[in-house]
């Protein structure tokens, strides 16, 4: 797995290329929480080459939005694949997390939320 | 009976409900064999609790294909309970009782189930298997980890108006599917940390012109709602790793489909095939964590 950081205003973009299991879950953490200590509390989790995700993946994720939103920020994620949307959806994340077509819509999401 | 604690790399296997459909964990059992991999625990629901026996029994997925084919056939709900029919349109008559109360005749089932699995009891299984029911009088999940093997499978495929609940020990017991289409809640509870969780969403009606069909759709509803709860609470709450399997099918597979049984195998197989190489991986690393705990 990889993540590569950009900066659109205030908000970053986390684009996360590969698997998220339990052998990475960690990593990805630490790169959010990275982030959010450093006040950035409005993410956006590109997952356009994320190929799977497992219940670990799926810990951090929670972990990371939970976070996010105490801060007043959160955790969007944008141009989910459809592999990983089914798994989304069928352990009910799609009912608590903001899910965008693309990174485009989910940076501006939070302009138009401001 | 002590069970000898299993060789080499190992997970274990929950099968949700899912009828016939869960003759895709067959393929999975495949799969997981043919690379290595054991199973050290299962867990099976409703449908999923006949294929959890055959895998607990150490079953090869040949004979488990043919035990598919011979006991999960139109047969086993062809025969009507008149009583059944009496006590729904006329219950003061006829007495309703709910611990009898079911549309179908359970004896052809149970004949079925009784052929393949005679006497067996669950705690005397090679692998250690749980079979899950629903508590009738309060809605509790309820795990069968011990007596009769048949009457369990029973209990966990007490299909709701179909099939009379089963009474064991002081519990009347319906269908797994209402406590939780994908238990593994249970795996979790005993410690298991590397779970491979084979589950199935229930259809949606597409032509509803019966009493049936709409409460079929009612049905599917409320149990896609309850697997989709239920993982999200287990997704958050497990300490290890869960690997979902869920086989989507191109063809339509009906209730009692077990001419599609060589394809859902084969479906669960494919599934099954593409976790391989990141469950070798998880496994690699849990052997690793455990040799330096207790190095």
């Amino acid at each position: 797995m990889q993540i590569n950081i950009t900066q659109h205003d205030t908000i970053f973009v986390l684009a996360i290329t590969g698997s998220i299991d339990s052998l990475n879950a960690d990593e990805l953490s630490q790169g959010f929480a990275a982030s959010i200590a450093q006040g950035h509390v409005r993410l956006v989790a590109d997952f356009s080459l994320v190929n799977y995700t497992s219940s670990a993946g799926l810990r951090s994720l929670l972990g990371t939005v939970k976070s996010c939103r105490l801060a007043g920020g959160d955790l969007r994620m944008a141009s989910v694949q459809p592999q990983v949307q089914r798994v989304l959806d069928i352990a009910g994340f799609t009912s608590i997390l903001n899910i965008f077509p693309d990174v485009r819509h989910a940076v501006e999401s939070f302009t138009e939320a401001a | 009976m002590t069970r000898a604690p299993i060789q080499g790399p190992a997970v274990t296997l929950v099968i949700g409900s899912g009828s016939v459909k869960c003759a895709a964990a067959i393929g999975v059992v495949k799969a997981l064999s043919d690379v290595g991999i054991g199973i050290d625990r299962v867990v099976g629901c409703s449908g999923g609790a006949l294929f959890a026996a055959g895998v607990a029994m150490g079953f090869d997925a040949a004979t488990m294909a043919d035990i598919t084919v011979r006991t999960w056939t139109r047969r086993v709900t062809s025969k009507r309970n008149r009583m059944g029919f009496l006590r729904l349109l006329a219950p003061r008559l006829f007495g309703f009782k709910a611990e009898s109360f079911g549309l179908r005749d359970d004896a052809p089932m149970l004949a079925a189930f009784r052929a393949v699995f005679g006497d067996q009891r669950i705690e005397d299984t090679p692998i250690p298997l749980h079979i899950t029911a629903t508590d009738f009088q309060n809605g509790e999940l309820v795990e069968i980890t011990r007596g009769d093997l048949v009457e369990a499978i029973r209990a966990s495929a007490s299909l709701p108006l179909a099939f009379a609940p089963v009474k064991l020990g002081d519990r009347l017991l319906i269908d797994g599917y209402m406590a939780d289409p994908l238990p593994v809640s249970v795996a979790m509870k005993s410690g298991s940390r590397v779970i491979v969780a084979v589950g199935f969403e229930s259809p949606y009606q597409s032509n509803i012109r019966s009493a049936g069909r709409f409460a079929a759709q009612l049905s599917a509803i409320l149990a896609n709602n309850l697997l989709r709860s239920r993982l999200a609470f287990q997704s958050a709450a497990h300490h290890g790793e869960m690997i979902l399997i869920l086989p989507e099918f191109k063809q339509r597979v009906g209730l009692f489909d077990t001419s599609k049984v060589p394809y859902l195998i084969q479906e669960g197989e494919q599934a099954a095939l593409q976790q391989l190489p990141y469950l070798h991986a998880l496994l690699n690393a849990e052997r690793e964590r455990l040799e330096a705990v207790t190095a």
